[in-house]
């Protein structure tokens, strides 16, 4: 997966003891995010998925290699659900 | 929306209407009500006569008049028939026909100006025992009646909506004329927090504490809530966190007895 994970702009969100829980105003739904998910979700918008991958790799001591397919399985998830989506980089 | 405090608004309203309002105040916030049909105005006479309260500045709210008055609306909400339009200035209520139609879009209004004081109502009783306030909550059926029904008189601030500000530097409750099955006028008085009890029914009475998030998820689909503006939710989350900070929080597994005061923290 490359390019950026953005943050759906419709939806609020406060960390709570390093973890992410997110309400939809539209139909009040409430989402809560793991450790993991709450990482990548906080630094989604600052951070390319290879940093992310980055990150997690060296934050839970796993190869770049699971990170990377930890962050594609939990953006498919919040995708889903919508809280997400995924910028590609369009190359001029 | 971002309405203005109470002191600032400029209420044009009063001059341009004939009819003297019926002077509330819930919460400590102040509201005009400015009821022409005498259907409607003897019914809310008796069931806010114990918030009446005189103020220089209240909140118009006009009550099934045909011009539009307070300017254009920031938020409405639309209760069958019934329909509230609320601006900076004022609020208007049109196709009110009874005090229960009435009484609802009053809680709708109450929840957007408690919003930016730091306020917000509750689906919960709030019991006062030494001068300090118990708010049971949950969803409907969760024994918020029964809780307020095993008090003793006179302790009971509400049975069914619970309303919460922070004022004075601490979390207050404060006493609502919004009653479920007891049907009584309410206490306009408010007691500092003690408490936040998510109910349970169970067999055995305990009470487990619940961590910040489990308390936020608690709160959340408790709160009396109506719009779907960002903000207003971020806002809510900001003044739902300030209070599960400084006031615990528990789940209340109970069996529906006055037993489980015994087991609340004292």
């Amino acid at each position: 997966m490359k390019g950026h994970i953005v943050r759906n702009p419709k939806l609020a969100w406060r960390e709570v003891d390093g973890e992410m829980v997110i309400i939809s105003p539209e139909d009040s739904q409430v989402h809560e995010l793991n450790e993991t998910a709450s990482l990548i979700w906080k630094h989604a918008e600052s951070e390319s998925v290879e940093e992310l991958a980055k990150r997690i790799s060296a934050e839970y001591d796993v190869s770049l290699e699971a990170a990377r397919a930890d962050i594609g399985e939990l953006v498919a998830a919040l995708e889903q659900k919508q809280l997400v989506f995924v910028a590609t980089e369009v190359k001029g | 929306m971002n309405l203005g405090t109470i002191a600032e608004l400029d209420c044009p309203v009063k001059q341009l209407d004939s009819c003297a309002p019926l002077q509330i105040s819930i919460g400590n916030v102040s509201l005009d009500l400015f009821i022409r049909e005498e259907a409607l105005l003897a019914p809310a006479l008796r069931r806010y006569r114990e918030f009446a309260q005189n103020s220089e500045n209240g909140f118009p709210i006009l009550l099934n008049q045909r011009k539009m008055r307070v300017g254009s609306g920031e938020f409405s909400y639309l209760l069958d028939d019934a329909k509230l339009l609320l601006g900076p200035r004022g609020a208007e209520f049109h196709g009110v026909r009874h005090e229960y139609a009435l009484d609802s879009l009053l809680r709708i209004l109450l929840t957007m100006v408690l919003l930016p004081r730091r306020g917000f109502l509750l689906h919960g009783a709030t019991i006062v025992r030494d001068g300090r306030a118990y708010i049971f909550f949950g969803r409907s059926g969760a024994g918020k009646s029964t809780v307020a029904s095993l008090s003793p008189e006179g302790s009971v601030l509400t049975d069914e909506i619970s309303l919460v500000r922070h004022s004075n530097g601490c979390w207050q409750a404060h006493g609502t004329p919004f009653w479920g099955e007891f049907r009584a006028a309410g206490i306009n008085r408010l007691f500092p927090i003690a408490g936040l009890y998510l109910l349970k029914q169970a067999k055995d009475d305990r009470a487990e504490p619940l961590s910040l998030k489990e308390a936020l998820r608690a709160l959340l689909p408790c709160v009396l809530f109506f719009t779907a503006e960002k903000r207003a939710h971020e806002t809510l989350l900001h003044t739902l966190m300030g209070l599960i900070e400084k006031i615990p929080c528990y789940r209340l597994h109970f069996r529906r007895n006055a037993e489980f005061w015994k087991v609340i923290a004292a």
